[in-house]
């Protein structure tokens, strides 16, 4: 595995000449990698859209079938005539009625395929040229989705809306129906969450979640809590008793209550009636939410802060003279940073201390007799403007042009 | 990027959502009109208006329908657009990175210190509106601490677009000492551009006045750049055929708010760059190196939560070189303070541990040079600093 990844490396320090001419394809390669990161960009309106379509389906299956048995019902019941045109009347309305809505329904399906498309054509139009726009919509649409898993449905539509992505390339429609859910839940209601459920419940069994499990025992405890012990009996054999044969601890853990009560110290039990439980039903309802979009479970700015500060963090940048321009220089970065690994090189790299550029062979590190090294660019002007002379900016010695020596860096 | 095998799948996609859409309109349309029409049956034979006549059109409806079977008509279009519909993701799967958290560590991601940076970063972007708005519903309010300065800068910058310099040189004259300090000549730039200004405006005693009052404290450092200055003079009114015409050029006042923010930025410990730009640019160029790397680390999901250093190098574009690292070219290993770089008498550089290994650890003992002919001694090797 390390080959390819060597030879990736050393492009930029090899020779000067074959780097610029590799360089353009290595750009082109180094986007196409990047678009490859961008699953979730395309998979969750899709996510959206088919799942439109399954309830449209459904829904016209259900209609034709309660029409058919609509017929066959009045067919059976001895009516008068003007009963059944009555009936038939209200059936034919009925109809057109559906048909309606079935061709509204057909246009938002129609509208989301359409935001599929767009986000296929975003994606598309990232081009070498384009870059530094396309980059800075893709840093907007990550606040974007970073801001809307956090609950900040206002700054993320404020922002979405001043960058014109709200349309097309940000997911504030789906959210919009996990909001529901969570904010109920931080209303300590459970109601909208197993609605959720219910709509969701074949692909849920499928993952074997077991968040409705959780909704079960969230709400028996509440029982307990208000101590209603016999609504609480009730309502485990009811909803509770069916998940027992998978989750038998879980469940005698929670029946347990029972004895216990809301005001045990018993640690064991004492949690299960802390507020707490909430916030976990929330972050358990937003992973389950995130995995049924095809969305990754941490926000992606997250995961990026993550890997740009890994491929960014060295042991210079928690030094006092650390370059402002490193964002390692700054407090929160470098808190973040502290738990995450030191980037790794196989090959030197070199940055002059005065001009920032690379010294390379095209620009080579020159050392003066007091051992700081600098590019021959900064030395070359340094020299022109005071008559030969260099000054080391870091300690003042001051010497000639011509005491200085190349070095070479392999 | 190459989309078209994923567009064409998704077209497949739609083209079946059409069609299981047309034919559903289509069901329900004959539905429709087979109950219609029973209706008008039963309506027209209104005289022989026995009981059983319409019991019998009901049940040759019953049989119609039962003819047209709507549901397993539904049935055959629905079963294609399911088969489009699961095809589709699984090629977005095979095409992109299905899962780019796989490289994550599962730390506990300070949130206050994200909140911070998002609000910083709109400060620094001019989106006063944005970061206030985030500050209020994140209900951090500390994170707003870098919202002063930034109006500060915002307001400078404004001001310069509409050729206005007095906030520029307040700010320039308020911080005079640390500018010198830094090495810069901003001050002296907006003054100039100032001069310019009030000679092409107010005529040349006015600039011959301004000259003499905030110019003149530079003549030490940048007398030729105030001798071209006062040669203006000689061309009031007509600056712009003149030797001196590039001086009025708009192209100074984009350079010199470009500077100014550069240099506002550094005053207040900020960079030019937002870092969370910097930031994200970085992890999303350094991110599908991590992702090969777990491809290949799987089993040891445990060993990658506890790495000190990541394993592989991540390949960064060069605007992301923040720092000088040194790798000696024998050991592999990075420089530090206590294995620092040292130059050989013939130029080539390599760690000290590899020297005092190479020569024996015997300073005047001479050894070969790795990488040429020469014969150094360690003793006469001097340490680099980058």
């Amino acid at each position: 595995m390390s080959s390819p990844m060597e030879i990736e490396a050393q492009l930029p320090n090899g020779n000067s000449t074959a780097a610029t001419a590799i360089n353009p394809p290595s750009k082109l390669g180094k986007l196409a990698e990047s678009l490859k990161l961008e699953h979730q960009f395309l998979r969750v309106p899709f996510e959206h859209y088919k799942k439109m379509i399954r309830a449209n389906h459904r829904a016209v299956e259900k209609e034709v079938s309660a029409i058919i048995s609509g017929v066959s019902d009045f067919e059976d019941s001895n009516r008068s005539r003007d009963e059944t045109v009555n009936q038939l009347n209200s059936l034919v309305s009925r109809l057109q009625g559906f048909k309606r809505k079935l061709e509204e329904e057909s246009r938002t399906e129609q509208l989301q395929a359409q935001r599929c498309r767009a986000r296929l054509d975003h994606l598309e139009s990232a081009e070498v040229d384009n870059l530094p726009e396309w980059n800075s919509i893709r840093l907007k649409r990550i606040l974007v989705d970073y801001m809307l898993r956090m609950s900040y449905y206002g700054t993320a539509s404020k922002l979405a809306e001043s960058s014109n992505i709200k349309q097309d390339l940000v997911d504030e429609d789906v959210f919009f129906e996990a909001r529901k859910v969570i904010d109920a839940l931080k209303k300590k209601e459970v109601a909208p969450a197993l609605a959720w459920c219910a709509d969701n419940k074949s692909r849920l069994k499928k993952s074997k979640s077991k968040f409705e499990f959780q909704l079960r025992l969230q709400e028996f405890i509440e029982l307990v809590r208000a101590e209603n012990n016999m609504q609480a009996i009730s309502y485990a054999r009811k909803y509770l008793a069916p998940w027992g044969a998978t989750h038998m601890k879980e469940l005698q853990r929670v029946m347990a209550t029972l004895a216990f009560r809301s005001n045990t110290e018993c640690v064991t039990y004492k949690v299960l009636f802390e507020a707490k439980q909430w916030d976990y039903l929330v972050d358990q309802f937003k992973q389950e939410f995130c995995k049924l979009y095809g969305m990754t479970l941490e926000p992606l700015l997250n995961i990026y802060l993550q890997a740009g500060l890994s491929a960014l963090k060295t042991p210079f940048c928690y030094e006092d003279d650390c370059t402002k321009e490193d964002p390692l220089s700054q407090e929160s970065f470098r808190k973040l940073a502290l738990p995450l690994p030191y980037s790794k090189q196989h090959h030197s790299k070199l940055v002059c201390y005065i001009t920032k550029e690379l010294m390379d062979t095209e620009n080579p590190p020159l050392v003066l007799p007091n051992g700081y090294v600098y590019s021959t660019k900064a030395l070359e002007e340094m020299a022109k403007q005071n008559d030969g002379k260099i000054t080391c900016p870091r300690t003042g010695f001051v010497c000639d042009y011509t005491d200085v020596v190349k070095a070479f860096i392999s | 990027m190459e989309l078209n095998s994923i567009k064409d799948a998704f077209d497949r996609v739609t083209k079946k959502q059409k069609l299981s859409c047309s034919k559903s309109q289509e069901v329900i349309e004959q539905i429709g009109q087979e109950i219609e029409q029973a209706l008008s049956r039963i309506q027209s034979g209104q005289d022989s208006a026995s009981p059983s006549d319409h019991k019998l059109i009901l049940n040759e409806l019953k049989a119609k329908l039962k003819e047209i079977a709507p549901l397993s008509q539904l049935e055959s279009t629905q079963k294609e657009l399911n088969v489009a519909l699961s095809k589709y993701p699984k090629l977005l799967e095979k095409s992109f990175n299905p899962d780019i958290s796989k490289a994550y560590r599962n730390i506990d991601f300070d949130i206050h210190a994200v909140n911070q940076i998002i609000a910083n970063h709109f400060y620094r972007e001019g989106r006063f509106d944005l970061g206030d708005c985030f500050v209020d519903e994140t209900k951090e309010p500390e994170a707003a601490l870098m919202k002063s300065p930034f109006v500060e800068m915002f307001h400078i910058l404004e001001a310069m677009k509409s050729r206005n310099l007095e906030p520029a040189l307040n700010w320039a004259a308020n911080n005079h000492e640390q500018l010198t300090q830094n090495g810069s000549d901003i001050e002296l730039k907006l003054h100039r551009l100032q001069f310019v200004e009030i000679l092409q405006n107010r005529g040349r005693d006015e600039a011959l006045k301004y000259a003499r009052a905030f110019l003149a404290p530079f003549a030490t450092k940048h007398m030729a750049e105030i001798q071209k200055l006062m040669a203006c003079l000689l061309w009031a009114g007509r600056l712009d055929s003149s030797p001196y015409a590039e001086l009025l050029s708009s192209i100074h006042w984009d350079k010199l708010a470009e500077e100014l923010t550069r240099e506002f930025c550094n005053l207040i410990g900020q960079s030019y760059e937002s870092p969370l730009s910097v930031t994200i640019a970085a992890g999303v160029q350094g991110l599908p190196t991590l992702l090969k790397l777990m491809n290949v680390m799987t089993g040891k999901k445990h060993e990658w939560q506890s790495m000190k250093q990541l394993p592989v190098p991540v390949d960064l574009d060069r605007e992301f070189q923040f720092h000088s690292i040194f790798v000696c070219p024998v050991s592999r290993d990075q420089a530090s303070e206590e294995n620092p770089p040292m130059l050989l008498s013939c130029g080539h550089v390599l760690c000290k541990q590899s020297i005092t290994k190479l020569s024996k650890n015997n300073s005047t003992r001479p050894f070969k040079c790795p990488y040429c002919p020469s014969e150094v001694e360690a003793g006469q090797c001097r340490q680099l600093y980058f």
